[in-house]
């Protein structure tokens, strides 16, 4: 008996010769696609993508079974991987994906996430209202709350017009206000935020004991002041930029609430999925956060000490709130039908 | 009392395939056909990362100096323009450079590796903001806290150095090299697959299959893998005096092997191989379309990660 198998009848030959112009074909639509994006591709080259493509996944799954060809192997699944990347490439564009996000994505985010809400800015009122009260009470507690570095002098022993001073910028002029703007990025409310979300993961825990103490410091500055008399004058200077800062904080920490939440209630889901489905919207809560630390910076940096009237101040910075609570909780509601 | 077995070649070989099928990640697309993506090392990656850091506050710097030269700002302004955009493109850098290149920095275009997402899907954007948020959280925050950027205190600084321990160790002993970013988004990062072309080597052998005979004794000695290295031996052009010698030792071993009595002369050496690549693979896929896959001469059935 001769080997009566010739070459030309070998089945994986055969297989090769009958489909290799699909993957020839693939292979050059590829390579156009990677380098000129799938814009360059007319009608007919798009529809042959995807037909080669499925022909030649095809193929990578029949070779598997019958080639014991190494080198064509490796050749359709490097071929069949680079196609995958190009099909299964993102499809919207960068300003539908961020409209999107403004318009839809953060608001309802923030609606399916009242609980964690109710926790963040709950824990932050009642946080200000035992710091306040207990200052009130007694000034020492002061230095139980404050570090001295953030207080900066301004503390009870202060006297009026020290405390008067600090709140109205009576120099003028040497003020850089740029400087203080970044400076004022890298300060502490930042890094609050980003705490007060990420270690969210940890039962929540330490979100609402970061989340109460900052109240605590707010409630226990507002009281020193209010002791020399001036309670309505550092409600302004706190409003202007205080209203976007301190619900930016807070948002971060419903974000944070929301892992913590998934954490520790995951319903019928497993712990890990239901952080992974509570993490969307959690994500979207710490970008809306981001961008109202950066509002709050412009407040503070431009306008809080060349904005000297108290009036003003209350109205730009509850005016700030009224805009970010509109947004929030109308844009991107379905639009009702209109019945007959 | 047996003495102790040295490895043979296919068994290198098995443990090679085994510690590769560790690297490689199997994607299933919706097709259904898994697709096998080599993951990336951590050279790369922080090689990648650098080239990243390079650009992006590199790019800033420059820019910044340019500016400062010929508008004569003061330091304290430059400062803090720096700051102010250093914030601004930090994160915003990765996560729109990895949208618009579907899953590359162009720090990891030089390098030439990407993100894919696990679960065989188009990446989500969702899934590029938080590996890169996360990339905040778990690098950069600890790194500047550690080097007291922002005036942190000695135990803060203990605590972030213990953390970047742990999280720096987390991609070596993780299965894909993922770090924390990548678990929690569901993400790999993977090389480039890049095509080679390969030809028919079937083809090679045509004008002379018909000079030497092989009976099925003869196609009985050996498995896929001793058919594969001796693919490996064919692909290669036999232009130089050392391997046309070593196709002479080849032909003789395996002659020897196969019970093959005809003398083969060293001419003839590589037309020989090619000839008995072609009988002895036709033989072998004959048997595996029927269900009986060889791996080796030892008769191992496949071992490695391949879905079949």
């Amino acid at each position: 008996m001769t080997n009566a198998i010739l070459p030309q009848d070998l089945r994986s030959v055969r297989f090769r010769r009958e489909r290799e112009p699909g993957w020839k074909r693939l292979e050059g639509l590829v390579a156009r696609v990677e380098q000129g994006g799938i814009a360059s591709l007319g009608f007919d080259d798009a529809r042959d993508l995807t037909a080669t493509y499925r022909q030649t996944i095809n193929s990578l799954s029949v070779a598997r079974e019958i080639s014991l060809d190494q080198a064509l192997l490796e050749y359709l699944d490097n071929l069949a991987a680079r196609a995958y990347l190009v099909i299964y490439a993102p499809q919207a564009s960068i300003r539908n994906l961020v409209a999107n996000l403004f318009i839809r994505g953060i608001p309802q985010a923030v609606r399916r996430s009242a609980p964690a809400f109710l926790i963040g800015f709950g824990l932050m009122v009642v946080g200000a209202l035992l710091g306040y009260t207990l200052v009130m009470r007694d000034p020492s507690w002061f230095y139980t709350f404050v570090p001295g570095e953030l207080a900066g002098g301004r503390d009870p022993s202060s006297s009026h017009d020290v405390l008067r001073a600090s709140l109205y910028d009576d120099a003028g002029g040497t003020h850089n206000s740029l400087a203080s703007f970044a400076t004022y990025l890298f300060s502490h409310n930042t890094q609050i935020a980003i705490m007060v979300f990420s270690l969210g993961v940890f039962w929540a825990l330490p979100t609402v004991l970061l989340t109460f103490y900052n109240g605590t410091v707010l409630g226990a500055f507002f009281a020193v002041f209010a002791q020399k008399g001036l309670g309505y004058d550092v409600f302004a200077w706190l409003s202007i930029h205080g209203v976007t800062e301190i619900s930016a904080i807070c948002v971060a920490a419903a974000g944070g609430a929301q892992l913590g939440l998934a954490i520790l209630l995951p319903g019928d889901l497993t712990r890990k999925d239901a952080l992974r489905l509570r993490g969307r919207d959690a994500t979207k809560l710490l970008i809306l956060a981001g961008v109202m630390l950066f509002a709050a910076a412009i407040l503070e940096g431009f306008f809080r000490q060349t904005v000297q009237s108290p009036t003003l101040r209350l109205v730009i910075g509850w005016g700030m709130g009224l805009v970010w609570l509109t947004w929030l909780t109308c844009a991107g509601r379905p639009h009702r039908e209109t019945g007959v | 009392m047996r003495r102790r077995e040295t490895k043979t070649a296919a068994q290198y070989d098995q443990d090679l395939r085994a510690r590769q099928g560790k690297q490689v990640l199997w994607i299933t697309p919706p097709e259904g056909v898994p697709i096998g993506f080599a993951c990336a090392g951590l050279g790369a990656r922080i090689g990648a990362q650098l080239l990243d850091l390079l650009v992006t506050y590199g790019g800033l710097i420059a820019l910044l100096a340019l500016v400062s030269y010929y508008s004569g700002m003061s330091q304290e302004t430059a400062n803090a323009l720096f700051a102010l955009f250093a914030f601004l493109i930090r994160i915003p850098y990765y996560i729109l450079t990895e949208l618009v290149w579907n899953g590359r920095t162009i720090g990891k275009r030089i390098a030439k590796i990407r993100v894919i997402s696990i679960n065989g899907r188009r990446l989500d954007p969702h899934q590029v903001v938080v590996r890169n948020l996360m990339k905040e959280a778990e690098v950069f925050t600890p790194i500047m806290l550690l080097f007291g950027v922002t005036g942190s205190s000695g135990w803060a600084q203990v605590g972030m150095f213990i953390w970047l321990l742990i999280v720096l160790a987390i991609p070596l002993f993780s299965k894909q090299t993922q770090r924390l970013g990548d678990m929690i988004a569901g993400t790999c990062v993977v090389l480039m697959p890049r095509v080679q072309r390969s030809t028919e080597l079937t083809d090679q052998a045509r004008p002379v299959a018909d000079r030497f005979v092989f009976l099925p004794h003869h196609l009985e000695q050996y498995g896929r893998f001793e058919l594969q290295s001796l693919e490996s031996i064919l692909r290669e052009k036999a232009t130089t005096q050392y391997a046309h010698a070593r196709d002479i030792d080849v032909a003789r071993v395996i002659g020897k092997k196969i019970g093959y009595t005809d003398r083969v002369a060293n001419g003839d050496a590589r037309n020989f191989l090619a000839a008995f690549y072609n009988a002895q693979r036709a033989h072998l896929e004959a048997r595996q379309i029927f269900g009986d896959r060889r791996d080796d001469k030892f008769h191992r059935t496949p071992q490695d990660g391949t879905p079949r």
